[in-house]
């Protein structure tokens, strides 16, 4: 029912009908009022009503009601309000003069008011149509925005796959290398050129290349689960109130093998407070930091492991200091990037082996995970490398909150 | 006196010059190596090796530096290690003057079998100034004078520029040749983006020596990168 009035109502208003509907009404009602007080009101005061009604209709339906409006307008004065009353006759020259005044002004106004009324209009649509071809601007930029954005990131996918398959490729290679030297020797040789048999000393050195490179291999890959676990938001942190203490101790246990021949100093500063972190996690990025300094110090370098509270914000503090060439300020961001390795991408030449270009990006996973900062300075003394990252206390509320999910992989 | 033939490999991964450094000793080589492109080639200088095998990617001085700057001093020949995605750097590194490739991983008798190849062609004597006038190779027979070929024992006749598609092939044989240094050698430095020309000349070639043109034996085909001549088809 409402939608049929409403139909109607669209359809009165789009025909104009109704336009011309008010004029006819507006203009009578307007006369019969003006009539019923006729002794009171002079000729002017009534074309000035019925001026004023021209306009209205002008300006809400256009210029062909208002013309209607207008010619009624002029019969009605003239047959009610100029003498002879009755007629459409007028008897006075200075009526005439009135009413065709009126008529003029009443036919003009109409035209006039419905013109800008059209205008009105046009500048409506005009800035309509300015609107839709702002809105489909901008669909179209936001849409070769994405396209960029995801050519980008299959370029980064791409140079990140050369680095996985380099890095998985180049054990192999060494692997591969030295089984065939072995298989080489068991099968005689070929028969272009018989093979002078291994001393056991170099056969043992092709099986020990084959199980440190196998054992690399397996590094690598564990460091892309964790890196793939990290990226996904899959970190699950096993948070326990740990000692600082502990957690340094455990790292230095581990790296035990590797510290040999260094020395290794630590400071920690009296009573410590707890920390509520995932020991293991934390654990493994002190010794990524420990394997990381080592790397990169020449010779018997010495090592610096400090642990403290930070007076100003009030979080656990631990750094990893190095002797070594130090890393350059435009480097400083980069090396936490995941397969970006100093002794390749950078500028820093060393004939040790390079690491995986992950330990650091994991060891950032891990202490944004806890709410931390991680990041590199110049060591005290302005040689070597210092590395240092924040972990916050943790939270009484938040206790063993996710006891049950997996902790990161971070096997020895 | 050390009659071993020399042979200097560089790559950075120390792991893999310490298999190659054992395994060519194995067979009777003396190695050196280097971990980066400038100590190779202060080794090449203060050495004279007589073989280099080199990685490309390397800090110090790249592998396709080291080849220039060796090319530019020594004909000694040179394999290099590549692994793939690195096909562009590989070419231009063969395109330089580099012999030969393995592509990693490798088994280590693929990377002797080239050494072998490589060390063989470069024994072959090489007269300075006068051209020889008889070239022979595997099956092949060339009488540069009177212009005949033989292949086993039956004469072909040759187009001039298949004589000289053919001749330059046997003055290289084992060697990978790239599109651009035949296309420049046999056309000259305008024509070496002009694949197409190369490709017909080679199958007619091959039409006439091979006998079978479609699995040919004698000119091989490298994907993408060119041709190596096998004079002795078995």
């Amino acid at each position: 029912m409402g939608r049929t009035i409403r139909t109607v109502w669209k359809a009165l208003a789009s025909k104009r009908l109704l336009g011309y509907i008010v004029a006819v009404v507006v203009i009578a009602a307007a006369t019969a009022v003006l009539k019923i007080f006729g002794g009171h009101v002079n000729p002017t005061t009534v074309a000035l009503t019925l001026l004023l009604i021209v306009l209205f209709v002008a300006t809400a339906w256009g210029s062909k009601p208002a013309v209607l409006a207008s010619l009624l307008g002029v019969a009605c004065f003239n047959f009610f309000f100029l003498p002879p009353f009755g007629t459409f006759t007028i008897a006075e020259p200075e009526n005439w003069i009135a009413f065709i005044a009126f008529m003029i002004t009443a036919i003009t106004a109409g035209q006039l008011s419905a013109r800008a009324r059209r205008r009105a209009e046009e500048a409506e649509k005009g800035r309509r149509e300015i609107e839709r071809l702002y809105e489909e601007l901008q669909a179209v930029f936001e849409r070769a925005s994405q396209t960029e954005a995801l050519r980008r990131s299959e370029k980064l996918k791409s140079a990140l796959l050369d680095a996985v398959t380099h890095d998985l490729r180049t054990p192999l290679t060494s692997i591969k290398a030295s089984i065939t030297t072995l298989l080489d020797e068991v099968r005689g040789g070929s028969h272009e050129e018989p093979v002078v048999a291994l001393d056991p000393e170099s056969r043992r050195e092709m099986m020990e290349v084959i199980d440190e490179e196998s054992d690399r291999l397996n590094r690598f890959i564990g460091g892309l689960i964790d890196l793939a676990r990290i990226e996904a938001g899959e970190l699950h942190l096993r948070r326990r109130w740990s000692a600082v203490d502990e957690i340094i101790s455990t790292a230095l246990a581990r790296a035990a093998t590797i510290t040999q021949g260094h020395q290794v100093e630590v400071n920690i500063e009296s009573e410590l407070p707890v920390v509520r972190v995932d020991e293991r996690a934390v654990s493994e990025v002190v010794y990524t930091l420990v394997e990381n300094a080592l790397k990169y110090s020449p010779g018997i370098a010495k090592i610096r492991i400090i642990a403290e509270r930070s007076a100003a914000d009030g979080m656990i503090r631990m750094s990893v200091e190095d002797q070594g060439e130090g890393i350059a300020v435009d480097l400083r961001e980069r090396v936490f990037d995941k397969f970006f390795r100093a002794t390749r991408d950078g500028d820093i030449s060393t004939h040790k082996p390079s690491g995986t270009g992950m330990g650091l990006a994991i060891a950032k996973g891990i202490v944004e995970a806890h709410e931390g900062k991680i990041w590199i300075e110049s060591a005290t003394g302005g040689n070597g490398t210092r590395v240092v990252f924040t972990l916050p206390l943790g939270d009484e509320e938040l206790t063993e909150e996710s006891e049950h999910s997996a902790a990161v992989a971070t096997e020895p | 006196m050390n009659d071993k033939p020399r042979i200097l490999v560089v790559d950075d991964e120390p792991q893999l010059t310490r298999v190659l450094r054992t395994g060519l000793k194995s067979h009777s080589y003396d190695v050196r190596t280097a971990a980066d492109g400038l100590s190779g080639l202060e080794t090449f200088n203060d050495w004279h090796p007589d073989l280099v095998i080199t990685d490309l990617a390397m800090p110090n001085l790249n592998g396709l530096e080291l080849c220039r700057k060796i090319r530019a001093v020594s004909p000694v020949p040179i394999i290099v290690l590549s692994a793939k995605g690195e096909e562009r750097t590989k070419v231009e590194a063969l395109d330089i003057g580099a012999d030969d490739f393995v592509t990693k991983p490798f088994g280590i008798e693929e990377l002797l079998a080239r050494i072998r190849a490589a060390l063989r062609r470069a024994v072959t004597p090489v007269v300075n100034g006068v051209e020889p006038t008889l070239l022979q190779e595997g099956d092949f027979r060339v009488d540069l004078e009177s212009r005949s070929v033989t292949v086993g024992d039956r004469e072909i006749h040759l187009t001039p520029k298949e004589f000289d598609l053919l001749t330059y092939l046997m003055k290289h044989a084992g060697k990978v040749l790239t599109h651009r240094r035949l296309l420049a050698a046999l056309w000259g430095g305008n024509y070496v983006e002009q694949n197409e020309y190369l490709r017909v000349f080679v199958g007619n070639l091959r039409k006439k020596i091979e006998t079978d043109a479609t699995t040919p034996r004698y000119i091989l085909t490298e994907p993408w990168i060119g041709y190596r001549f096998n004079p002795s088809a078995e």
